[in-house]
């Protein structure tokens, strides 16, 4: 079982590697986004095989659900590489992607069972919920790229990472587009999640609602305060705190807060 | 076989580190005076070949001649055409031969030469030296190849190493960390405090870098208005400095104002209309035009003469780092020259012409019974001697260096020598 994923981890941690290495060089992209391709490619098939086994879909499970996190982190990668020629993402993106692939395949997939889990309007629930999550944690890489940018501007140090990170008014204008849609697309997510709760349990106030509200809350004031004098560390720090919610509520509030709102 | 017409490469050149101003401005060349400098060369018949390179720091001519005994001809050439003793030209000149020579240009078209170690122009420069020595044909296979060899040693480094990565100028330094902050400065707006020679160079590297909203503030309001005549920008009254700071995201001081021009108060309330939209501030004066303590306000950055002064000491020591790479790359393409170069010396290409026909003929009579193969082969051996002949004596024979590199290198490929 999922060796198609351990093949995806492999090819992850070789762009890594590959994406080190590139950062060191004046010029050119090298190899890494190629890897991360077929990364996804590999990633995606272990996906399917788990969801034929399961009879369902896949992120039903708590394993599934950050698999497909990973995977969709992946994509963000490429988009951004392939949009931008940003290069100097990749080694900082990258190993969030080998982190939740290793995770969401070592941890278990009991399917659960019961008609909460079926549906599509189930289905989109969880798969918007992930993708906005994924949002999330791009911003999150982005805003430590701030401020590491940041920093490496104000001191003068016109080293390596200077020259490869992008300017502040990019890496500020990528994070807005990223929490952006991280917001709408988790707003729907709970949305749905709300009319499907409403469905199958007759209504409900759950832990997990609560937290996602919080979350929307605290990237809405990020972009609030992005045009309201904030733009800039600040705004990068909130985000960082934004997506330590964001982890909590996939850790903490799903194990033990929430009750039957939660991955296995 | 005799080598009386082997061929040797030369340069004979004036630069920033041999020759005093005075003599390298009557050696530059501008690019009229190199054509006719090439043609009286050729005309002369002192060389074969022939490229110059004149820049401001230098000027170098290539030479491909029979003898090293040109140089000193090459010297005297210069001393009449351009009008100065032969023998203060020949105290600043320095001389190169053969691989030398090769190796000079390889490190001049790298950066390597300059007087700002790594800079690009003059890669640009050895190209258009060699654009206008094959507009007027006098470089030919030598000096051609010699030239794309170092334009294409050259571009590697630039790809390969980071020699030429990180600025060397306070200004370029200032405009690479503004770069970094904005992204792009073509629509963001720069102020500029002084119209003196600072200011004037500090406007023309902005504009060239791409700024097409440029603002000059001046105490004496004339020379404003005229700089900014001069180069295409706005001049905008000294007494609305502080109006101008909300819509200004560069401001650069470089006027002699004993007190900073730019007072926190007047930042923080333009940071205020900006909405925390970041400023950055550039100070290339002593004392300072712009209060230190803006530093201090979220989203300002600052930098004075100090600290950008040091940033480029820092990049120069980056780019002394990077001299040991880029001497790799050169000698690995230093040596593919030299490889074709050398095999286009009469004598080892005659022997290994000689040998390929001989393969031939051995392997033709290896397909015969013995006592066959003993009566032809005189006969083999008369033939291959009597194929060869004329081709041989016409190479050794041919008196134009550049004409015999070519059928050299014709030979070369026709037999296809190189082949191992």
């Amino acid at each position: 079982m999922h060796s198609l994923g351990w093949i995806a981890v492999i090819l992850y941690a070789a762009a890594e590697a590959l994406a080190i290495r590139s950062l060191f060089r004046p010029k050119g992209l090298g190899a890494a986004p190629a890897l991360v391709a077929a990364g996804l490619v590999a990633q995606f098939a272990d996906l399917e095989l788990v969801g034929r086994s399961l009879g369902s879909v896949p992120y039903r499970t708590l394993g599934g659900s950050i698999e497909l996190f990973a995977w969709m982190l992946g994509l963000a990668y490429l988009a951004l590489v392939l949009r931008h020629r940003e290069r100097a993402i990749g080694p900082f993106l990258i190993p969030f992607v080998l982190a939740f692939s290793v995770l969401g395949i070592l941890l278990p997939s009991h399917a659960p069972s019961g008609p909460a889990t079926r549906g599509s309007l189930f289905a989109f629930h969880v798969t918007l919920a992930i993708l906005a999550d994924a949002a999330f944690a791009l911003s999150f890489v982005l805003s430590l790229l701030y401020l590491i940018q940041n920093r490496q501007i104000r001191r003068g140090r016109t080293g390596v990472l200077f020259s490869r990170l992008p300017a502040l008014e990019v890496i500020g204008r990528m994070n807005r587009t990223s929490v952006t849609i991280g917001i709408v697309v988790l707003a729907v997510s709970v949305a749905l999640g709300v009319a499907w709760a409403r469905r199958v349990w007759s209504g409900f106030t759950d832990a997990k609602l609560v937290w996602a509200l919080l979350t929307l809350f605290v990237y809405g004031v990020m972009l609030w305060m992005d045009r309201r004098g904030w733009e800039g560390s600040r705004v990068a720090l909130l985000s960082i705190f934004g997506f330590i919610l964001v982890l909590f509520s996939y850790t903490f509030v799903n194990l033990y807060l929430s009750q039957a709102h939660v991955f296995r | 076989m005799s080598d009386s017409h082997e061929t040797y490469l030369l340069v004979l050149g004036w630069n920033f580190r041999g020759a005093s101003g005075p003599v390298r401005d009557r050696v530059a060349f501008t690019a009229e005076e190199v054509r006719e400098g090439l043609r009286r060369l050729l005309g002369r018949g002192l060389v074969s070949e022939s490229v110059i390179v004149s820049t401001c720091h230098r000027s170098e001519i290539y030479g491909v001649a029979e003898g090293e005994g040109v140089g000193e001809e090459l010297t005297r050439f210069i001393s009449d055409w351009r009008g100065l003793e032969p023998d203060v030209l020949e105290r600043a000149a320095f001389r190169r031969f053969g691989a030398e020579a090769a190796r000079h240009l390889f490190r001049v078209a790298a950066g390597l030469d300059s007087m700002a170690l790594g800079e690009s122009e003059v890669l640009g420069q050895v190209r258009q030296a060699l654009a206008i020595a094959r507009e007027t044909g006098s470089s030919r296979a030598v000096l051609h190849r010699l030239f794309e060899s170092a334009v294409r040693a050259g571009k590697r480094v630039r790809t390969e190493t980071e020699i030429g990565v990180h600025p060397l100028s306070i200004a370029s330094i200032g405009v690479e960390l503004a770069n970094k902050v904005f992204g792009e400065l073509s629509e963001r707006t720069v102020l500029l405090l002084g119209a003196g020679e600072t200011g004037t160079l500090f406007a023309r590297h902005v504009l060239e870098a791409g700024v097409r909203h440029l603002k000059i503030a001046n105490r004496t309001p004339e020379h404003a208005e005229h700089l900014a005549a001069r180069v295409g920008a706005v001049a905008v009254p000294w007494d609305s400095v502080s109006l101008e700071l909300p819509s200004a995201d560069v401001v650069v001081g470089t006027t002699a104002s004993p007190r900073p021009v730019v007072q926190r108060d007047d930042v923080e309330a333009a940071m205020r209309q900006r909405k925390g939209r970041p400023m950055f501030f550039l100070d290339l004066t002593l004392p300072p035009d712009i209060d230190p303590d803006v530093r201090g306000i979220y989203n300002v950055f600052a930098y004075d003469l100090d600290g950008l002064e040091e940033v480029a000491a820092e990049n120069r020591r980056r780019r002394v780092k990077e001299v040991p790479r880029v001497e790799e790359i050169l000698e690995e393409e230093i040596e593919r020259f030299l490889a074709w170069f050398g095999n286009l010396s009469v004598i080892p290409t005659l022997t290994h012409l000689k040998r390929r026909f001989e393969e031939i003929r051995d392997r033709e009579l290896e397909r015969l019974a013995p006592a066959e193969r003993e009566r032809l082969r005189p006969l083999a051996d008369s033939i291959v001697a009597k194929l060869l002949h004329e081709p041989l004596r016409r190479l050794k024979n041919e008196p134009d260096a550049a004409r015999k590199l070519e059928r050299l290198e014709a030979v070369r490929h026709l037999f296809d020598l190189d082949r191992d």
